[in-house]
């Protein structure tokens, strides 16, 4: 298995009585009066050491994403943060879970963008090509919902074609007219980094996955009995496709507290989730669910993404005992935290585990001292697991020497 | 949907010189008159629709992607629509057609008459969208709750309809209803989304027909101060406000839109 630490970077200033005060964490929270500058260069620069931390201490992969007009996530790009991790990390891969394809023009932005932080961090990057939310994408963004999937895919298999043409081309789509497609630089990685397919559980999602040979990521936050129906769907269209259920080709998301028990736990961590799960989900309903965001094959299923769950599931406030039951935060003792993610494993069959050590407000040194614990008491124990399989969704390429940021020192004089 | 009357409006699939197809619902009797329907499809029991048919041959095309969203892959943006709907009144023979719209299918009548002038003879547009000014904006209609909907749609009480009930369950939803709603919505959404301004207000002098305006005075959706928009950028035009009215004005002054209709037809049934 691989572990890899996972920073949403909230605002972790969102007033009390917040539900009260404002109608939507995300879109139209007006950032004037919520959002202190002064206070968030702090806030970056502690998230930065959590997430450099969580490199030193082993962790496979670093994850960052992005999301817009919000105080859920402060990565609107998350390749400006990716480029600081870049030369302040060593050996944990870059798993830069968007670009949200859709909202670049041209898409090409990205490849460019990928490619720029796969050389720099010396071949360390995993390129996610997220839809994005709806609300980053058809309310902050302006895209239009009955055309937004179809521009992403037009635009996810544009970056590809990019990435592995031998001469440049031109490109006449729908959406992206280019005349000359010839991005620089080209990444390490070759033909490209691999590519992972964040997702909130569409159908047409797994399919496509499966077609492109994509790693599937389940972003859900509402613990893994939930994800069960989805991660199901999944294995099922791999199946369809007469691939095999390679646990490697699966990512899943887990909220995580390790203390010294039960009630430890609930001491270190309650504050922190309740702040994530009642302030930073606080979802106007209507930016959910925009007409068009949800195919009608994926309404027929029955399937709804974890933001509408979110909004429809967080009419009142949640306590932690709710959190702990549905199985959104596993904490507790060691005990406990192994026995629920092995469950995880099993039962979701996925090889790419992403935690969140950090969530809400939680204290900085409460953040490290959760990383550091995961890091020494789960992965050794858990590491094992699926050894059977190759993981063939992971930087391959990366150079044996990554040149090192030359200290910080007058110039010799020449 | 459940009318049983001689009335009832009929459906058809017409063929098109582009290669797609377009579902045509028609009814009544009489010379002929374009129906362009809003954000809620076409019930057969409009009371409007059902009215107009009493004197009219009504031609109601279902806008294209409410039948199935793939019918919109083909049309690009607003000219491509355009072109669709003069495509279709070319293969039904309608040389100068009498065009009413409401809401969406308002801008949708506007804009066929603009980029077609010679092809609508006269236009009927209630309470459409299409135009944009800051000081009064059109509402952002698709992040209204659910619940909130007839408040937005509806000034007079006497006609709001009662939310519909929450379902206890996921098993409980009609997902066949949701779905049609949806796709209705989405196939609005792709011409008015984020904003239901596609450059209208630039080719409103090409409108060649007779023009009637008409808007429920409290229209909490589009403000009937876009009736004076519409009407100074049409040569020929005039406009009926309606107090007491919303969004829904059809439905919540049918008798008075229908006289003021027929009132501007007449003219032309002489």
């Amino acid at each position: 298995m691989k572990f890899h630490w996972f920073h949403l970077m909230p605002y972790p200033y969102l007033p009390d009585g917040f539900r009260e005060r404002y109608h939507s964490v995300w879109v139209d929270l007006p950032v004037r009066e919520v959002y202190d500058p002064v206070v968030g260069h702090e806030v970056y620069n502690d998230y930065l050491d959590e997430l450099e931390f969580a490199d030193q201490v082993g962790f496979d992969g670093i994850c960052v994403n992005e999301h817009h007009s919000n105080g859920y996530g402060l990565m609107p790009s998350p390749n400006l943060i990716a480029a600081s991790l870049a030369r302040r990390t060593r050996s944990a891969k870059l798993v830069i879970m968007g670009n949200s394809v859709a909202l670049y023009n041209p898409p090409i932005r990205v490849a460019e963008e990928m490619a720029m932080l796969d050389v720099m961090s010396g071949g360390r990057v995993v390129s996610g090509f997220p839809v994005g939310t709806p609300m980053d994408t058809v309310f902050c963004y302006g895209e239009n919902p009955a055309t937004l999937r179809e521009k992403y895919r037009e635009g996810v298999e544009l970056i590809l074609r990019a990435w592995k043409s031998d001469k440049p081309f031109p490109f006449n789509g729908k959406y992206t007219q280019l005349r000359y497609v010839n991005p620089w630089p080209r990444p390490i990685q070759q033909p490209h980094p691999p590519v992972w397919i964040p997702g909130g559980g569409s159908v047409e999602t797994w399919d496509w996955c499966a077609e492109h040979d994509f790693l599937y990521a389940y972003l859900s936050f509402f613990g893994y009995q939930m994800a069960r129906k989805t991660m199901d769907g999944f294995w099922e269209a791999v199946d369809r496709h007469g691939l095999e259920r390679n646990p490697y080709r699966a990512g899943f998301v887990q909220f995580v507290g390790i203390a010294d028990s039960d009630a430890e736990a609930e001491r270190l961590y309650s504050e922190a989730g309740l702040y994530f799960f009642n302030r930073c989900l606080h979802l106007f309903p209507p930016y959910v669910n925009p007409p068009g965001y949800t195919t009608p094959a994926t309404m027929r299923k029955g399937l709804r993404s974890q933001v509408k769950a979110a909004a429809e599931t967080f009419a009142s406030d949640l306590t932690w005992k709710d959190i702990i039951e549905r199985g959104y935060i596993i904490a507790g003792g060691i005990d406990t935290v192994l026995d629920r993610l092995t469950d995880v494993a099993d039962t979701l069959n996925v090889g790419h585990l992403m935690v969140m050590l950090q969530y809400g407000n939680m204290p900085k040194e409460t953040v490290l001292y959760n990383t550091q614990r995961f890091a020494t008491e789960v992965i050794p124990r858990l590491r094992g697991r699926f050894d059977e399989w190759e993981d063939h969704w992971w930087p391959k390429d990366t150079l044996p020497e990554l040149a090192t940021p030359a200290p910080l020192t007058e110039p010799a004089g020449v | 949907m459940s009318s049983g009357t001689a009335t009832a409006l009929t459906r058809e699939t017409v063929a098109l010189p582009s290669g797609r197809s377009q579902v045509v619902l028609r009814g009544g009797e009489g010379p002929p008159l374009v129906w362009l329907h809003a954000a809620d499809g076409i019930a057969d029991d409009h009371p409007l629709v059902t009215r107009l048919m009493e004197r009219h041959s009504v031609v109601a095309p279902l806008a294209p992607g409410f039948e199935d969203l793939a019918e919109l892959d083909e049309v690009h943006d607003i000219h491509e629509l355009a072109i669709h709907y003069e495509d279709l009144l070319e293969t039904l023979g309608l040389e100068r057609a009498t065009v009413v719209g409401h809401s969406f299918g308002g801008m949708i009548g506007a804009e066929l008459a603009a980029h077609y002038p010679a092809r609508v003879a006269e236009l009927v547009l209630i309470a459409p969208v299409g135009l944009w000014n800051e000081d009064y904006p059109v509402i952002d209609f698709f992040a209204v709750p659910v619940p909130e909907l007839p408040d937005v749609l509806f000034a007079d009480p006497a006609f709001k309809p009662p939310p519909p009930p929450a379902a206890e369950s996921e098993e409980d939803i009609d997902v066949e209803a949701l779905v049609t709603l949806v796709q209705g919505l989405t196939s609005v959404a792709k011409f008015m989304w984020p904003i239901p301004d596609r450059g209208l207000a630039r080719r409103l002098y090409r409108i060649r027909a007779r023009t009637l305006v008409v808007f429920g005075a409290e229209d909490a959706l589009a403000p009937a101060r876009y009736a004076d928009d519409f009407v100074a950028g049409i040569a020929d035009a005039r406009k009926v406000i309606l107090p007491g009215a919303g969004h829904m004005v059809p439905i919540e002054r049918t008798d008075e839109v229908l006289a003021a209709i027929e009132e501007f037809l007449a003219p032309v049934a002489a």
